[in-house]
């Protein structure tokens, strides 16, 4: 079985994260890069599959040099070769396009994606992946079984869920609850060093980058203002102070 | 040979060996002694074979002063077994008793065989020989009285497992032959003495007190009897010894041999030490995960241990009803080794000259299989186990090797310890807090960074507890405000600071505590740093004793140490009286580990107005907080929680404040004193709290029991 399994890396989820000052983006200074959350699920299921039906794992990755990390992450887990396509900064559309003109030639039978990244949140890798390459889609998936070419997945919805069978192949992006994630074996993080990965650029895989998205302006979150605590001894006078702050300066009474 | 008369008379005491045996009892006695001997002897062979047939090589024989040393103090002079009163006594009798009788012995064989060599065997000389002989022989059978009254009427659950007796058939023959032979022997002597004083015309009989006492019951029985009689006793006597002689290698009996072995090849480290894994890159397999991958002396220690149980008695994952017994994991380690080394030894002889021997894959794996999986998650390394051990068997090592394997080979552990590992290697703290974050407490301080200061005697390294937890900080707090007042330079890391490493390494994930000492020890040299003081015994020593692995060589002090120094140098005023009444928790990291018992207490000592009411479980005995290990980081889900069962002991000493010297301990101790509901009687407060408190130099807000709670990622509530 040929599976792919397509990774993101991500600011760690207690980086902190700082917007640079002209708003174009996040200072990258003192972040720790990790694996997108979602895209283990991912690597955990194209794993799974594979320990069960025999076949290969590809893990392919779009970023910059650092991503190469994160490809081997997944090679330390169990992928069996990486893909990484040198391109930096690229919106969700270029992204699927470019996975999708590294996966075509992979042939795969089954494409896993986390259901959206934990840094842009914007969700539509898979979807735009699953289109580009032609192939069916089920999205945000908890529960996963692969027998006699299709797939039966599961998918949480408002107080059901659906199980949804689809033909093979198909993009599969992965939610919390699919399974666990395991953690690297010693051996696997020595092995993961030696295993291949292709490095492609845009040229190489025969597409050209034009934006259709692009971030206006990143700006940070308004800083929470800090609570107060009424000090002093006596209660009737920190009922009166609280009083008077909540309608002169909260203005909710 | 005549008796008596001419020979043995006044003024040449003596006695008749081989009395009452003649031709050919010696001869025949010597047969089976021979036999005997090398029924011993070809036991101790085999044994010597299966010691050599598996286990990786380690050197056990440097520094022989120091090896020595041990093996007189301990087990010349019993120095470990008497640190328990009754089985102390008890051995010692048993020890002592045997030790001078078979010396006794020899001496009398060498007296008859060799004359020449001991031409003064007779007089007063042997008068007082005689005496001893008594004393000692009753000094053994009171020993196996005790031993006898311990094993079948005390029962002590240590000598069995969960109710369960331990080698039964074993201990009772030893028992049997032991007691059998001194019995046998005061009473052939009796039968002797009887015809002795009697015919012979002995008067000196009264010197062998044992044996005259019970001669002159013998009233009215006719001298053939009791020669016929003497003449069963002696062979009895004697098939006893051979007996003894032959079982000795195939059963407990080992240990007269094995212990004092052990205490001559004892670990020589600082204790807790673990080999660090040296060659990540091309090593194939990493930990324990066949029998195969412990050393030659781990599985040694496995044959060693005697099931005395001093390990178990102080577990505190066997008491607290988890399935680990220190005394049990040697012991099944021991008995698949009994099976798996023959199969090895098989193999290696059966290869040809030259030829790799082929042998068969294991039938067990260690984890699973020999060892369950909730055993070797229950240890806390709280190095009880180790230090109570008579022959001093390293339980914890083999333990993490074990682990090593599960994590570093099969990354098949609980998913919280997997969690806590993926926080430590993303941002370098347990909790994955924010690494950004970890200098927070010092800006209310303003404790200043190496990089802001570096020209400071000490560097503080907080740690991650210190740095990240809520209760943790306000003793880092404390402690900084500590030195500062005492006008002590130091400074901290800051965001350059690590995890020390201490629950990775624990936990059987050297990997990931290599890593990060690695760069925690690049960042302390890069500043030149010399002296650091740690607040948490985890990081303590862990940078003191295995930072020095990988190039970090510093002079390490806890804060209690720093803290009982600045004291005793006035440097500290503690004027402000405590109240209530005190108990102190010896951290095992710090105790056991690191000897320190006195500083805390010293410094406590200090404090106006305290009462300190300690714990039975206290010093060298204490009791874990159940947090060593890594199991901080883990669930505790079998039998009952350890934290609870320590603050169980303090409330037994009706104690209001535990006084800890560690975070670990600190939350452990919160923690239980939640669980029993005693929150409004009682808190848990680091020794620093106690002390900063004790200065007076601010309000006692400190010391209100604090809630835990997430660090808050929002700005901090100002007080109007």
């Amino acid at each position: 079985m040929n599976i792919v399994a397509c990774v993101k890396q991500v600011p760690d989820t207690e980086a902190l994260i700082k917007v640079k000052p002209d708003g174009s983006g996040i200072d990258e200074g003192g972040i720790k890069w990790v694996m997108n959350p979602y895209d283990e699920y991912g690597v955990e299921a194209a794993l799974k599959l594979k320990e069960a039906n025999g076949g290969e794992v590809t893990v392919v990755s779009l970023g910059p040099a650092r991503t190469m990390e994160t490809i081997r992450t997944a090679l330390a887990m169990g992928a069996d070769k990486g893909v990484h396509i040198t391109i930096d900064g690229a919106d969700a559309y270029n992204t699927a396009a470019a996975l999708a003109a590294a996966i075509k030639d992979i042939n795969p039978d089954i494409v896993f994606c986390g259901q959206r990244a934990i840094d842009d949140d914007s969700g539509q890798v898979g979807s735009v992946l699953a289109e580009l390459l032609g192939i069916p889609q089920v999205t945000i998936v908890t529960g996963l079984e692969v027998a006699d070419g299709k797939v039966k997945a599961i998918k949480p919805i408002e107080g059901a869920q659906l199980v949804i069978e689809s033909a093979m192949p198909c993009v599969v992006t992965a939610q919390k609850g699919l399974n666990e994630p395991r953690y690297a074996s010693l051996p696997g993080i020595m092995k993961a060093k030696k295993k291949p990965v292709d490095v492609k650029d845009a040229a190489a895989l025969g597409i050209s980058i034009e934006p259709k998205a692009k971030i206006a302006r990143m700006t940070p979150p308004p800083v929470r203002a800090p609570g107060k605590i009424i000090a002093g001894d006596d209660p009737a006078a920190k009922a009166a102070e609280l009083v008077k702050l909540l309608r002169e300066e909260a203005k909710v009474i | 040979m005549a008796h008596g008369g001419d020979v043995y008379s006044v003024g040449n005491e003596g006695r008749e060996v081989f009395w009452n045996a003649p031709f050919p009892s010696e001869l025949i006695l010597f047969l089976f002694a021979a036999i005997a001997i090398a029924i011993c002897a070809y036991g101790f062979y085999l044994r010597w074979q299966m010691w050599k047939a598996i286990g990786l090589p380690e050197k056990r024989t440097d520094e022989p002063g120091e090896r020595i040393k041990s093996l007189l103090l301990n087990g010349l002079f019993q120095i470990r077994t008497f640190k328990e009163a009754y089985p102390g006594i008890m051995h010692a009798l048993i020890f002592f008793g045997f030790f001078v009788l078979i010396f006794g012995a020899a001496f009398d064989a060498t007296h008859f065989h060799l004359p020449f060599l001991v031409p003064f065997f007779n007089g007063g000389f042997y008068l007082g020989f005689s005496f001893i002989m008594e004393v000692f022989g009753l000094t053994v059978l009171v020993g196996i009285v005790l031993a006898v009254w311990r094993k079948y009427i005390q029962k002590p659950d240590r000598l069995g497992y969960r109710g369960k007796a331990d080698a039964v058939a074993d201990d009772a023959i030893a028992l049997l032959l032991i007691g059998g032979i001194i019995i046998t022997g005061f009473l052939l002597e009796g039968f002797r003495l009887y015809v002795n004083i009697n015919v012979d015309g002995y008067t000196w009989g009264g010197w062998s007190f044992v044996g005259y006492a019970f001669a002159k019951t013998l009233t009215g029985i006719s001298y053939d009897t009791v020669k016929i009689l003497h003449k069963l006793t002696w062979w009895i006597h004697a098939f006893l010894a051979f007996g003894f002689i032959a079982y000795l290698p195939f059963s407990k009996l080992i240990h007269i041999v094995l212990a004092p072995a052990n205490q001559y090849m004892k670990s020589l480290k600082p204790t807790g030490y673990l080999e660090p894994i040296a060659d990540f890159e091309t090593a194939e397999s990493f930990g324990v995960g066949q029998l195969e991958n412990f050393t030659w002396k781990q599985i040694f220690n496995s044959d060693a241990c005697l099931k005395c149980g001093r390990c178990q008695d102080g577990c505190p994952a066997y008491l607290s009803g988890k399935p680990l017994s220190p005394k049990k994991l040697h012991q099944d380690i021991k008995q698949y080794w009994l099976e798996r080394a023959p199969v090895v030894m098989a193999a290696k002889k059966a290869a040809k000259e030259g030829e790799e021997p082929v042998i068969p894959e294991p039938e067990k794996v260690m984890v699973g299989e020999v060892i369950d999986l909730h055993e070797l998650w229950a240890c806390t390394n709280c190095m009880y186990c180790m230090e109570a051990c008579p022959v001093f068997n390293e339980h914890v090592p083999m333990i993490t090797g074990m682990r090593q394997y599960k994590v570093l080979m099969e990354a098949d552990f609980s998913p919280e310890l997997q969690l806590t590992y993926r926080n430590m290697e993303n941002n370098s703290n347990p909790w994955g807090i924010g690494a950004h974050m970890r200098a927070d407490w010092a800006k209310e301080v303003g404790v200043k960074t190496l990089a802001e200061d570096p020209n400071v005697e000490y560097l503080f390294y907080v740690g991650c507890s210190g740095s990240f937890d809520d209760r943790g900080k306000k003793v880092t707090v404390a402690f900084a405000k500590i030195l500062k007042e005492a006008g002590i330079g130091f400074g901290i890391l800051g965001e350059e600071e690590g995890c020390c490493g201490d629950s990775a390494m624990r936990g059987g994930n050297e990997y990931l505590s290599q890593t990060l000492a690695q760069m925690n020890i690049d960042v302390m040299n890069g500043y030149g740093v010399k002296k650091i003081i740690c607040t948490c015994p985890h990081g303590y020593n862990m940078i003191k004793k295995d930072y020095p692995h990988f190039g970090g060589n510093f002079e390490v002090y806890h804060h209690t140490e720093i803290i009982a120094d600045l004291i005793a140098q006035g440097k500290l005023k503690l004027k402000q009286p405590v109240e209530g009444l005190f108990t102190y928790h010896d951290s095992c990291f710090l105790g056991r580990y690191n000897d320190i018992y006195e500083q805390p207490r010293k410094i406590l000592a200090a404090v106006p107005g305290m009462k300190l009411s300690e714990m039975e479980r206290k010093h060298a005995k204490s009791f874990c907080c159940g947090a060593g290990g890594a199991r901080m980081w883990m669930e505790e889900d079998i039998g009952d929680r350890i934290n609870d069962m320590r603050t169980d002991q303090a409330i037994e000493v009706k104690a209001e404040t535990i006084a800890v010297g560690c975070p670990f301990c600190l939350t452990m101790m919160s923690d239980g004193i939640k669980d029993r509901e005693m929150e409004e009687k009682m808190k848990a407060l680091d020794i620093a709290e106690i002390v900063w408190e004790a200065m007076g130099l601010e309000e006692a807000e400190m010391v209100e029991a604090p809630e835990e709670k997430a660090p808050e990622e929002d700005a901090p509530a100002e007080t109007v």
